[in-house]
């Protein structure tokens, strides 16, 4: 392991991958280190969503809106194949008063650019024929879209190394050495660095590395359950979440009424990842039976064809979540060189490739394209 | 299994993962049965890797000259057997 580098990432996830390959593109010195292995933890427990309906209609929405454009040119920039696809995606709807939400929703969705057009029932079964009777509307995006998010971290890794990035797997970080407000050193389970800059992309884990420079971040992991089925022929054209998701990310209050929503894809193998529950259990990544029988509940609700399909693996990841649903990105007052970039909830995979752009930008010219104010750590400290 | 040249042998036969591409994960960094997984597809079909999980772990073993009791073996979850979405969302008796 070296003992100097320029820049130190934590976290060996999606985020923390895109961070390592974007800064090695600008041959920029990196080492990132990771706890276990890389894609070990949230980043593998979790669906392939590239969804722009699902994120709040301002700077989020327009980040993400970022990171699609990117995606679209990320297989060749990366050289192997993630499983992208530009396949669409469906916000259903179930009731009138979700009909409503929904309407004013994409509204202000699409004065930021997104294309997206609300339907009625019947419409939404002539895109998705196997959405149940009971539908009443839909919203559809043509340009949301999935990809495999573990290809995703492995081909961001990959890459980065290529380009001469440092990774070290199986090396957990103990201790951040902080001097006269300036972070200086990065001390590990295999001995110790010196740098100047230190990134913490260790999603639901961030929390513990802000206590060791003395910061309190506010991310709390967020326990989802999902299924994923056998293998079937082509049954869904787009990604769907059900309108009740959306309510249950931006405002727990509404899940009361609505329930946790429900998410689903179909993926390149043809096996379906259903999602998810939305638990606040510490970092517990047992499934419940009661956790697993409410999706199964739920998804047969909404498409009920998928009764028949085999359950093959069930499984829980820890989303981390930030009280107003928003990532953690961007430099900490207090403590110089360092940089946040996590808390991005059920968002990471669809924001990885801006979040990792624009926290290059920050370390090499000390500004960014999209302006991180939104997304500072002070925002929590009114 | 430890002639290289036979690279489109099939370890996985729920995913046709062949040893090949085991071997590339390998090269590539997975040291677990699980990162070989997530890379391959290896033991993530019908059985969930109950007959290949093992021998992934001996390929692993042997590349990487590690002995087999530190290789991580995959995470077992539920189900043990399939059961389908509309068993498990069905009303309780």
């Amino acid at each position: 392991m070296p003992h100097t580098a320029d820049v130190v990432i934590i976290g060996g996830g999606v985020i923390g991958s895109s961070i390592a390959y974007a800064l090695a593109v600008r041959r920029i010195p990196v080492l990132l280190l990771e706890k276990r292995g890389i894609c070990s933890a949230t980043s593998c427990s979790c669906e392939g969503f590239v969804f722009l309906q699902s994120k709040k209609p301002g700077v989020h929405l327009r980040m993400a809106l970022e990171s699609a454009r990117r995606f679209k040119s990320l297989e060749d920039e990366l050289e192997t194949g993630i499983e992208y696809v530009n396949c669409g995606g469906m916000v259903a709807i179930e009731s009138r008063e979700e009909f409503e939400a929904m309407s004013v929703f994409a509204e202000q969705q699409l004065n930021i650019g997104l294309d997206v057009r609300l339907l009625d029932g019947q419409s939404a079964r002539t895109i998705e024929p196997e959405l149940s009777e009971r539908i009443a509307g839909a919203t559809y995006s043509p340009q949301d879209s999935q990809v495999n998010p573990m290809l995703l971290t492995y081909a961001f890794i990959d890459k980065a190394r290529k380009l001469g990035a440092q990774v070290c797997t199986e090396t957990a970080v103990t201790a951040i050495g902080v001097q006269n407000g300036a972070v200086e050193s990065v001390i590990t389970s295999r001995g110790v660095i010196q740098t100047r800059v230190v990134i913490n992309a260790a999603g639901p884990f961030a929390p513990e590395i802000g206590r060791m420079a003395g910061l309190a971040i506010p991310i709390t992991p967020r326990r989802g359950q999902l299924i994923v089925t056998e293998a079937a022929p082509p049954l869904l054209k787009s990604v769907i979440l059900s309108a009740a998701y959306i309510a249950a990310k931006f405002n727990p209050d509404c899940a009361r009424w609505a329930g946790e929503g429900i998410s689903v894809e179909q993926t390149a193998s043809g096996n379906l990842v259903i999602g998810s529950t939305r638990e606040f259990v510490g970092y517990d990544t047992a499934v419940t039976a009661q956790g697993i029988k409410a999706v199964s509940r739920r998804i047969v609700s909404l498409i009920p064809r998928l009764a028949g399909l085999n359950i093959i693996r069930t499984f829980a990841g820890l989303r981390p979540y930030t009280p107003d649903g928003l990532p953690i990105l961007g430099a900490v007052e207090g403590v110089e060189g360092f940089i946040m970039a996590a808390g991005h909830e059920g968002d990471g995979i669809a924001l990885s490739p801006v979040t990792g752009d624009l926290i290059a930008q920050l370390v090499d010219k000390g500004r960014t394209d999209i302006s991180l104010d939104d997304f500072g750590l002070e925002r929590f400290n009114a | 299994m430890n002639d290289r040249n036979h690279r489109d042998l099939y370890i996985c036969r729920c995913e046709e993962v062949t040893l090949g591409e085991i071997d590339d994960a390998i090269a590539a960094g997975a040291s677990t049965v699980q990162e070989v997984r997530r890379r391959t597809r290896a033991g993530m079909g019908l059985c969930q890797g109950r007959t290949c999980g093992r021998i992934v772990a001996q390929i692993i073993s042997r590349r990487t000259g590690r002995p087999m009791e530190e290789i991580t073996p995959a995470a077992c979850r539920p189900p043990v057997r399939t059961v389908t979405l509309g068993e498990m969302g069905g009303d309780e008796p």
